[in-house]
């Protein structure tokens, strides 16, 4: 796998993160060219590797994005030699990052400060629900939990039902929001030549979501549950359109887009409460019924189309066929099409941004094997011959 | 350990000396600036005669002062610049040759006129990052397309996949609801950030250069799960993606979330709900087979949650290994114990003078703790790009 030509080529990451957030966030980085070494064991399978059920997952996943890209080693943290191994693994890495729950690398001597010992300029990142300090540091979650400690959940909803929960998205934004955070911290490691340890709570990052919700609580001012409404437009939101479940979502900013909206629709609008924009914000409600009735016969990605031709913020809601099938999605790479042994060709999340001159970022292998790259991590990289492996492997120190 | 913040020098952050010049109408690049800001970086807003339009964007304080604006300009410089005119191109390019990063949310169709399109950048600043963001990004049929937050988390499809679990089983035929804020956007910013430092640590072998960030990328990104569903051949629905078992419940005296993956997690679930006789089925050992019976399984827990205390089932839940959180408003969030151990928030100056405390960063960097704090900028407080 070469990397030359990648913003991060040269890079190294030792990974030990599991399930979604930290793997996301190691995806991210070894997309931008570094390379990354996820260490895993049969003895503790990661959550794409077995069923999924309370997801509807009966099987393991034959393609998992957060793996993609990544080099398989497999390590039984349990036992000491496995841990030493770790660490020299560590020892030619730029990169360690982890996603245990907190304590759990200090008991198996994976810590920031034993990691500085093997390699004195080491930056680690962990990722955990709530964060290495604090009375709520323990506390076990996943990606719900994540939004409802942070108050986005809560922020979430329609104004009269309840609190909304966040799926992997949440995991994932606390995964790019890592990735961001640890390249910073290299990029401050190359001027400082010094270690840096990234300690990112999750649950943090969906609270820095709410962050203007926060500004106006810090004034003791109860921030409002708004739903699909917006405060400073109108009309916005989500509309029934010709074909159930066919959505229009629209957001008109000014008069000048909302005559626009009005002509695109071949409408008149004679009721003088929606002339200005602050008319149409104090009478949304009204404002919605009209727009509703307007909009319950057309095409909706016919209206679209016609409302940006026209400068109008408008995009039918999207399912994932529609995704995967966008031609502007595909002509930018951020879907791309995969295919490999036991896998038939599907579109997946390509690259997350385009660069002039490193252009080498995106997909580049998918899911590895349990284990696959032993060969020239064990092998090449710290040097075990033949033997030392099969003794390592019979003693399940390798496994 | 940030509350060694006090003690750091500034020179010790993790982005001091990095120099960043900021072009934002969108939430999206300000959340950029405002991340790399808080991590030591200068970064100083180009704001037209009266300011940016984002210091009028809800949510308002009860003297007209933006919420949002106040989150994501603390700790920023604010110059005047009118790129309409040459003396202002002058003033951007003699800030531009010593900045290492510049953000901008210029409109494609824009750029040449202010020459701001990659090209021009790229003759006139050889050895700049310049990190365009755009809602569909600046290549591609929709380069030009509009788009804000509601239109975004639409496009990226993570918006018709809400809500989930107890809202829509409530709510089943209302539209799908997007999430609080400006989710998309952050994810925009956030990618920009991560896009424009990979881009920095490339410059000593590559020089500058420039990228393009798209709203819509970034936030289907962070969806990639329900794209690699589809590759798994299920095309998923807001209504049927909810978690078989767990999810929202309605407590006494507050909702809170529940969620048990692990086998283990399940046994401390029964073990908190007091050994029920429903419980303890065989079949319901096996994780498939609870799987099937989620709704059967969420029933229960509803009647159980019900009599008791959202603050309590927490403390217990935990105990036990069962993950359960609280639904928290932002004004438990803003006082809560779990952030303020943290230092989550730092003391600001809003534009009116007025004393806030801000979130500073989801982040935290052991060794050089962020230091957050300073001013919510008025308009062209550090002068016009000359001075």
């Amino acid at each position: 796998m070469t990397t030359s030509g990648a913003p991060l080529a040269g890079v190294r990451i030792a990974d030990f993160t599991i399930h979604a957030a930290g793997p996301f966030c190691t995806h991210l980085l070894s997309q931008l060219g570094a390379e990354c070494i996820k260490i895993e064991s049969s003895t503790r399978l990661d959550a794409f590797r077995k069923p999924h059920a309370v997801y509807g997952r009966m099987t393991a996943a034959t393609f998992d994005q957060v793996s993609a890209n990544k080099l398989s080693v497999r390590l039984n943290l349990k036992q000491p030699e496995a841990i030493a191994l770790a660490r020299k693994l560590v020892a030619i890495s730029d990169i360690a990052a982890e996603s245990f729950r907190p304590g759990v690398v200090k008991r198996l001597g994976l810590d920031f400060e034993s990691l500085q010992q093997v390699k004195h300029d080491i930056v680690m990142l962990s990722l955990s629900s709530c964060g290495q300090t604090g009375p709520d540091s323990g506390f076990a979650g996943y990606a719900p939990l994540f939004g409802a400690w942070g108050g986005l959940g809560a922020m979430s909803g329609y104004s009269d039902g309840p609190p909304v929960e966040m799926r992997h998205v949440m995991d994932h934004s606390a995964g790019l929001h890592a990735a961001l955070a640890t390249v910073a911290a290299l990029n401050q490691r190359r001027r400082s030549g010094q270690a840096q340890y990234v300690d990112l709570a999750a649950r943090e990052v969906a609270s820095a979501m709410i962050g203007d919700a926060l500004v106006l609580a810090s004034q003791g001012v109860p921030p409002e549950r708004p739903g699909n409404s917006s405060p400073d437009m109108a009309p916005h939101g989500v509309y029934a359109t010709a074909r159930p479940d066919r959505w229009l979502t629209l957001a008109i900013r000014d008069d000048a887009q909302w005559a626009s909206f009005l002509e695109v629709l071949g409408v008149q609008n004679e009721d003088s409460r929606f002339h200005t924009a602050s008319g149409r914000l104090a009478h949304r409600v009204q404002l919605d019924e009209k727009v509703e009735a307007w909009l319950a016969a057309r095409n909706a990605d016919e209206t679209a189309e016609q409302l940006q031709q026209a400068g109008v913020s408008a995009h039918v809601s999207w399912d994932m066929e529609d995704v995967a099938g966008d031609p502007h999605l595909q002509a930018r790479g951020a879907v791309v099409p995969v295919s490999g042994p036991g896998i038939p060709e599907r579109m997946v999340v390509g690259a997350p941004s385009r660069f002039s001159e490193t252009t080498n970022v995106g997909i580049r292998r998918l899911t590895p094997a349990l284990g696959q790259d032993e060969d020239y991590v064990f092998g090449e990289l710290l040097q075990l011959s033949s033997a030392q492996r099969r003794d390592l492997e019979a003693r399940e120190v390798i496994c | 350990m940030q509350q060694l913040a006090g003690s750091v020098r500034a020179g010790d952050l993790p982005l001091a000396g990095c120099r960043v010049i900021e072009r934002s109408r969108s939430v999206a690049a300000a959340y950029a600036g405002r991340l790399l800001a808080a991590m030591g970086a200068e970064v100083t807003m180009l704001e037209p005669e009266g300011g940016s339009p984002l210091r009028q964007a809800a949510p308002l304080l009860p003297d007209g002062e933006s919420g949002l604006f106040a989150y994501l300009a603390v700790g920023k410089r604010s110059q005047v610049c009118d790129l309409a005119n040459d003396s202002g191109r002058r003033q951007l390019d003699e800030a531009l040759s010593k900045t290492d990063i510049f953000i901008d949310d210029t409109p494609v169709k824009e750029r040449d006129a202010l020459d701001l399109t990659a090209e021009s950048v790229a003759r006139r600043h050889p050895h700049l990052i310049h990190v365009s963001v755009l809602p569909f990004g600046a290549s591609g049929p929709k380069a030009d397309w509009e788009g804000e937050e509601v239109n975004l988390i639409h496009a990226s499809g993570e918006g018709y996949l809400l809500p989930n679990g107890l809202t829509a089983e409530r709510f089943p035929d209302r539209p799908p609801l997007k999430i609080y804020g400006h989710f998309a956007n952050y994810q925009g910013g956030a990618m920009a950030v991560l896009s424009a430092l990979s881009a920095w640590w490339a410059a000593p072998t590559v020089g500058g250069q420039y990228v393009d960030v798209s709203v819509q990328d970034a936030a289907l990104a962070v969806g990639c799960f329900a794209l690699q569903r589809l590759g798994d051949g299920s095309l998923e629905h807001r209504n049927t993606r909810s978690f078989r078992y767990g999810g929202v419940f309605e407590t006494r005296t507050g909702h809170i979330e529940l969620l048990t993956l692990e086998d283990r997690q399940w046994a401390s679930l029964v073990e908190l709900l007091g050994h029920p006789e429903w419980s303890q089925d065989p079949a319901l050992m096996d994780p498939l087979e609870r799987s099937r019976r989620g709704a059967e399984i969420n029933q229960h827990i509803r009647e159980w949650m019900a009599q008791h205390d959202a603050d309590d089932v927490v403390q217990r839940a935990q105990k036990l290994g069962v993950p359960v959180g609280k639904y928290r408003l932002p004004e438990e969030v803003f006082h809560g114990e779990q952030e303020r151990a943290r230092n989550l928030f730092a003391p600001a100056t809003l534009s009116n003078g007025k004393e806030a405390e801000i979130l500073l960063a989801p982040f935290q960097f052991h060794l050089s703790p962020l230091q957050g704090g300073g001013r919510v900028p008025a308009v062209g407080e550090h002068g016009g790009m000359e001075s």
